[in-house]
């Protein structure tokens, strides 16, 4: 018998879209939830648009994009046009059989929809509600747009991030919508513990923008406690803890520490790189015994102080070493002697090269109905009673209607049926799906 | 203002009578959402964030360090920038909330002690190398076996099995093998040869910690239901394997490895440019550029540049053709770029937002810390440090919890500083008890 989840018997009704909402519901699904997505074929979710993940083969169209399924696998799908009043009643009831509303749209859709927490809690008094705007909903801003690079902008990570005197490198994804949607499902969570231990429901108002800011706190402290200027010569320092002739300070990620780079490897492709960081003088010398003590390892290196000002040429003779092999053989070869170095992956290395992430199963396999066997990814903690699972492939749009209309809400089958005709459970102007007829009859 | 929870309606006035669309939590003494639950933490830098994330919400949570503290209270910056291990600002910010003692796992009265506490405890979370805590006696299995609704988390940077284990690890290599680095960094014309670069901030601990705080809330929901606790075994590696959006997703739709660009989406092609320098040195991010530029959109650029003479030739109304603005795509984003640089950073961002352009400044802390949206969500928030005479301002969090507040209860503790409190104070150790394990190296 499969174990149980831990969510078994919460229901979540889903309005987000994009990114950071609907992988914030995605972990709730994950986690046992019973996650309704709710969306609209004329206003699709841009994900299910996304042009680099169609698979070649695969007839293109809202149900064949890989990076939609995984980040709304383990939900379900219903399609209402909450712009009609007999829409907007039906996601109501829905709302009043649920135990948590999540969404990412600007602050006040909707309340614009007659859906503002105020509401929500009539219909629903220990509603858990999860905004997650840009800005929040709170605030002279609450109205301003942001998708993850303008958040992550905003929040100052953008400007820890590159090389100086180069421009801000950043982060080469949306991590606010990553991040954002971890931190949806924390205020989701959060609130249902309050709600097991008083009975109460909330409204919880994120900001994706602020997220951000939250994670850089020792840099906001040396800010606020210390003064520090935040732009600064030689500041961010790259991969390095101090850029070389930069002011000795921190720069957030951990101690001061060199070597501390990342460095070619053999063959010298795009992703053949790896990372070493000595964070102790113990550590420096087992690296120059792994590396066979050559003679540019002298007694200048011995010390943090001569490490910070020789690092070019440290880092130069280091990579001499680090191109003779392989960025797994480089790892292995340090890890065996307690040095902290790992291989630079790419996409394809986790998935097909990662001997850690194959043992813990990160990638599991099940058949997606446009896009054939498919993998999706795992949750990153093994739970030993109630372990989160990979229980079904994203909803192809309005898939779920019938079952959750008829079976859930009680409506009759000639009720959905004039749900299609009238335009509130389909647009009138637009073909319907096979699998969308076949539920029909 | 209006009254109790969150109630949202248009037209809430902020301090200063500012229009700040929406209401604070009104009853700040009520508990937090963690309210009753009593923590364990015995974490260096990879796990005291996720204790964070529970003791600010509320949770009663105890810092067990070793004697003499936890290393990563030598981490800078300092206070003043004069090292010592009280005055980490890394350590303040990650360890609000808590009390801490002191403790010496390795010894047998150390042992006995923690088992002590740990029979009072509802979650216990350690980020200590695999397999350590179950050859001192205290592992999972000994800490429930009286404790059944006892749940324990392992954080550690590549889990409890597997060939990569025992693996050791620093930010940075978790950011290596986590794929972080492989989608970081810059196009060759704005860095000739670019390595990867892992992004600043010491994020991969924070990306374990919210997967970690995920797994937690989501045993305590199962352990109401059913009254078991579990033993949770979750990984830095795998937290940050899961962080990188579409690169996964691209690979396993086309094949395809995704290439760095500068302050962009790595993608599988050339995008064009993004980030845009302005008047006074610093960078404007338009998420991309020409975002969904109709003809409506367009006129308010163009309107806007125009108030500077800035518009060059866009208030023509040939431009009013979805066409002609396809076409003359560069010609815009020139546009644009000379508007910036005769513009300042926040004047670009705030007059582009003001016409629904979700564009983004690339701020700094100098520019943060005077974000009066942030003091109208009431961000900043003042924590005293009895012992200095002083007060500083930390962050505050990202969600206002408008049931159950969201607050930081105290400073970070100094080491040691609850021993006599919990040690005595809770477990009834005796004056010479404290003497002895004093000098003796259990506190």
């Amino acid at each position: 018998m499969p174990l149980p989840t831990p969510l078994q018997g919460i229901r979540v009704v889903d309005f987000t879209w994009v990114r950071a909402g609907p992988w914030a519901a995605r972990w709730l699904g994950t986690l046992g939830a019973e996650v309704i997505k709710v969306e609209w074929p004329l206003n699709l979710d841009t994900l299910r648009q996304n042009r680099f993940t169609v698979p070649p083969g695969v007839e293109p169209g809202p149900n064949s994009t890989g990076q939609f399924a995984d980040t709304n696998a383990n939900k379900r799908g219903i399609s209402v046009n909450t712009r009609t009043e007999e829409g907007l009643e039906l996601v109501k009831r829905l709302i009043s059989v649920s135990d948590v509303v999540i969404e990412n749209f600007s602050s006040r859709i909707m309340q614009r929809w007659g859906l503002g927490y105020d509401q929500l809690k009539k219909i629903r008094p220990d509603i858990i509600y999860v905004s997650m705007a840009g800005f929040g909903h709170t605030g002279r801003h609450h109205w301003y747009g942001t998708m993850g690079p303008a958040a992550q902008a905003l929040s100052g990570l953008t400007h820890l991030s590159g090389l100086p005197g180069a421009p801000p490198a950043g982060w080469g994804w949306s991590y606010l919508d990553d991040t954002g949607g971890m931190y949806g499902a924390i205020s989701a969570l959060t609130a249902l513990r309050h709600r097991s231990a008083t009975g109460k429901g909330q409204h919880v108002d994120l900001s994706q923008m602020i997220t951000g800011i939250t994670l850089t706190g020792p840099a906001f402290l040396d800010k606020t406690v210390n003064g520090r200027k935040a732009r600064r010569e030689g500041f961010p320092p790259g991969n390095r803890t101090v850029w070389p002739g930069a002011e000795v300070v921190n720069n957030y990620r951990g101690p001061i520490a060199a070597p501390h780079n990342a460095y070619r490897t053999d063959p010298g492709g795009y992703n053949d790189w790896a990372v070493i960081a000595c964070l102790t003088n113990d550590e420096w010398h087992t690296l120059v015994n792994l590396m066979g003590s050559p003679d540019w390892a002298d007694d200048r290196f011995d010390t943090i102080e001569g490490r910070l000002e020789h690092q070019e040429e440290m880092d130069d003779h280091i990579e001499e070493w680090t191109k003779t092999m392989g960025k797994y053989e480089l790892t292995e070869k340090c890890q065996a002697a307690g040095i902290r170095a790992m291989a630079v992956q790419s996409s394809q290395d986790r998935v097909d090269n990662d001997p850690q992430l194959r043992h813990r199963d990160m990638y599991v396999p099940m058949d997606h109905p446009m896009l054939g066997p498919w993998k999706f990814q795992n949750a990153p903690f093994k739970m030993s009673k109630s372990p989160a699972r990979i229980a079904n492939p994203p909803p192809m749009i309005g898939q779920h209607n019938r079952e959750v209309l008829e079976d859930l809400l009680g409506e009759t089958h000639e009720d959905v049926l004039n749900g299609y005709e009238n335009g509130v459970l389909w647009p009138t102007t637009m073909d319907r799906y096979p699998y969308i007829e076949e539920a029909l009859r | 203002m209006t009254s109790a929870n969150g109630n949202l309606s248009d037209g809430s006035n902020g301090q200063d009578g500012v229009d700040i669309g929406g209401a604070l939590p009104a009853n700040l003494s009520l508990p937090g959402a963690l309210d009753g639950l009593r923590v364990l933490e015995i974490c260096d830098e990879k796990g005291q964030f996720c204790g964070k994330l529970m003791a600010d919400n509320g949770a009663d949570l105890i810092k067990i360090e070793p004697p003499g503290g936890e290393a990563c209270r030598s981490f800078g910056p300092f206070m003043d920038d004069v090292p010592h291990r009280e005055r980490s600002l890394s350590f303040w910010h990650y360890n609000t909330s808590k009390r801490g003692i002191t403790l010496n796992l390795e010894t047998p009265q150390g042992q006995e002690i923690f088992k002590r506490l740990a029979a009072t405890a509802d979650i216990v979370l350690e980020s200590r190398k695999p397999g350590y805590l179950e050859s001192l006696g205290l592992g999972f299995e000994t800490l429930s076996a009286d404790n059944p609704g006892l749940i324990m988390c392992s954080l550690t940077p590549y889990g409890q099995t597997g060939p990569w284990r025992d693996y050791v690890s620093s930010d940075i290599t978790q950011m290596a093998g986590g794929g972080q680095m492989a989608s970081s960094g810059y196009d060759d014309i704005d860095v000739p040869n670019p390595p990867p670069i892992a992004p600043g901030g010491g994020n991969s601990w924070h990306i374990g910690a919210h997967y970690a705080y995920i797994g937690i809330m989501a045993a305590l929901y199962y352990r109401f239901l059913s009254g078991e606790g579990q033993y949770i075994d979750a990984s830095i590696h795998e937290a940050c394997a899961l962080t990188t959006e579409g690169a996964i997703a691209i690979y396993l739709s086309t094949g395809e490895v995704v290439q760095r660009h500068t302050g962009r989406h790595a993608a599988p092609d050339m995008s064009p440019a993004i980030q845009f320098p302005t008047g006074d040195g610093g960078w404007l991010n338009t998420t991309r550029s020409g975002t969904n530029l109709t003809p409506a959109r367009l006129k308010l650029l163009a309107e806007w540049f125009d108030q500077s003479g800035m518009a060059d030739d866009l208030t023509d109304e040939r431009y009013q053709d979805p066409e002609v603005i396809a076409a003359e795509n560069d010609h815009i984003v020139q546009v644009m770029k000379n508007f910036f640089m005769n513009s300042t950073l926040m004047d670009s961002f705030h007059g582009g937002q003001q016409r629904d352009f979700p564009w983004g400044a690339i701020r700094s802390m100098d520019e943060i810390v005077a974000d009066e949206h942030l003091t109208d969500r009431e961000f900043f928030k003042e924590v005293e440090h009895p012992e200095l005479g002083r007060t500083f301002t930390y962050p505050g969090p990202a969600m206002l919890f408008n049931g159950s507040p969201w607050r930081i209860s105290r400073r970070a503790p100094l080491i040691g500083e609850h021993n006599a409190e919990i040690l005595q104070g809770e477990l009834g150790l005796t004056n010479s008890q404290m003497l002895l394990y004093a000098e003796g190296g259990v506190i």
